[in-house]
């Protein structure tokens, strides 16, 4: 009989990190804000490049884009089963699914927090989202950069079934760093490093009954996604992730997917095909197992709402 | 004696109030903001940035080239005006960038979605190319 252990490492210097970040980007925008909201209309020099992507998302990437201050973003987000069943189950449609809400605000200028909630091992996630440097239109700055990074619980009651032993044997962590370039009106490209961490991974016994993982706890992965407008309203997007860590055993399988992004006034939606089954990030990049050379391929869609207060 | 219908009379006379009581208010926006000047020459990249901004916030409404026929028109309290027509486009810069960015009844305000004035003005821009 197999014997699966779950083990924790120390969680305390992610925490620190992330809680050095949010205060150091919480303050250098609340000294920013005394420039806005002139009267009567006075034209200041645009220097920024706007709308680089349609919204938060690109298909299961995070964009470098953030909403302007004050908007509040209410996210649907849906993958079905992989197609590769048939009409048995139209398509995976009538399969299980993986959903997450979630809901993210923009309290100051290049900021963005959010809360969200899966159904996917009942995990709920906190994130954060900081415009770094923003591409210019004279070019000065060729490139914009924005860190997302998010921490991830998971709520499921512990019972002898769940690798949970302790907290922190629930949490993980994800960050990324988004270069993005706004090559012309119509095309935009992006690429951005990541790297996730779990407490928590499988392991083993081995023959001299020595505790192995079957995973590391960090895993680096890197992400290239594009943008291709058709019209104002719909654009052709893709997405392409490469995980870099090898792991002892249960490497996951790279994604590579393709949609359309439609974008009104107050919403955002994509629908779109590929590999990656969950929802958050540090998920898909360690765990997915589906892959595109055996048309593992799967139907997702995000739905964005956005208000402006 | 022949009878005389009312009804043709009662017709009339509810039309009559009808079109003197419930008519659209004028919208007129204050003298110094239709005084505003444009601060954003109108060029070929100002109204591009302004075409795309109508495509995303304008056209559900006022339609793609500004007839007031966009898909949600239909639905709303007020008919949306023909932009090509000298009645809209006599009044002034200023007079279409504070009712872009204030907003009235079936109109929303656009001051917090358009955050960056300049965009604002790009779509004033691209209104006047409208006209025919």
């Amino acid at each position: 009989m197999k014997i699966f252990i779950y083990y924790s490492s120390l969680t305390r210097p992610l925490q620190k990190y992330f809680l050095a970040i949010t205060l150091l980007f919480g303050t250098s925008q609340l000294i920013a804000q005394d420039t806005i909201n002139i009267n009567p209309p006075v034209v200041k020099k645009k220097s920024f490049v706007k709308n680089t992507f349609d919204g938060n998302y690109i298909i299961d990437n995070q964009t470098a884009v953030i909403p302007i201050k004050g908007t509040f973003e209410f996210d649907i987000q849906h993958r079905f089963g992989t197609i590769e069943n048939g009409w048995k189950d139209l398509g995976g449609l009538f399969a299980n699914a993986n959903m997450l809400l979630g809901f993210s605000y923009v309290p100051f200028n290049d900021l963005q927090i959010g809360f969200s909630a899966t159904n996917d091992r009942m995990q709920t996630a906190g994130t954060i989202k900081y415009a770094l440097v923003k591409q210019t239109k004279n070019n000065s700055m060729p490139l914009s950069v924005t860190f997302f990074g998010n921490t991830v619980m998971d709520t499921r009651a512990k019972n002898s079934s769940l690798p949970i032993i302790n907290v922190q044997d629930r949490f993980s962590y994800f960050s990324q760093l988004i270069f993005a370039r706004k090559i012309n009106d119509k095309i935009s490209l992006q690429v951005a490093p990541s790297f996730s961490y779990f407490n928590n991974v499988e392991a083993y016994y081995d023959i001299h009954n020595v505790i192995q993982s079957k995973t590391n706890n960090g895993h680096v992965a890197i992400s290239v996604a594009g943008r291709y407008k058709l019209t104002d309203g719909m654009s052709l997007i893709a997405n392409y992730d490469q995980p870099l860590t090898q792991h002892p055993m249960n490497n996951p399988n790279p994604n590579l997917a393709l949609g359309l992004d439609m974008k009104t006034s107050g919403h955002d939606f994509q629908i779109f095909l590929g590999n990656y089954g969950y929802i958050l990030p540090q998920n898909n990049n360690v765990y997915n197992r589906n892959n595109f050379s055996k048309s593992q391929f799967l139907i997702g869609f995000n739905i964005s709402r956005l208000w402006n207060f | 004696m022949k009878k005389v219908s009312l009804m043709p009379l009662i017709i009339v006379f509810i039309t009559t109030v009808s079109f003197t009581l419930f008519q659209a208010k004028p919208w007129n926006a204050p003298a110094d903001k239709a005084k505003v000047v444009n601060t954003v020459k109108s060029s070929a990249a100002s109204i591009a940035e302004g075409k795309t901004l109508w495509s995303t916030h304008c056209a559900s409404c006022h339609g793609k080239a500004g007839l007031g026929d966009g898909s949600k028109s239909a639905q709303l309290a007020t008919t949306p005006p023909d932009f090509t027509k000298a009645a809209f486009q006599s009044q002034t810069d200023g007079s279409l960038f504070y009712k872009t960015s204030e907003g009235r009844g079936d109109m929303p305000s656009f001051k917090k979605k358009i955050a960056d004035q300049e965009d604002i003005w790009n779509l004033v821009n691209y209104m006047r190319s409208l006209k025919k």
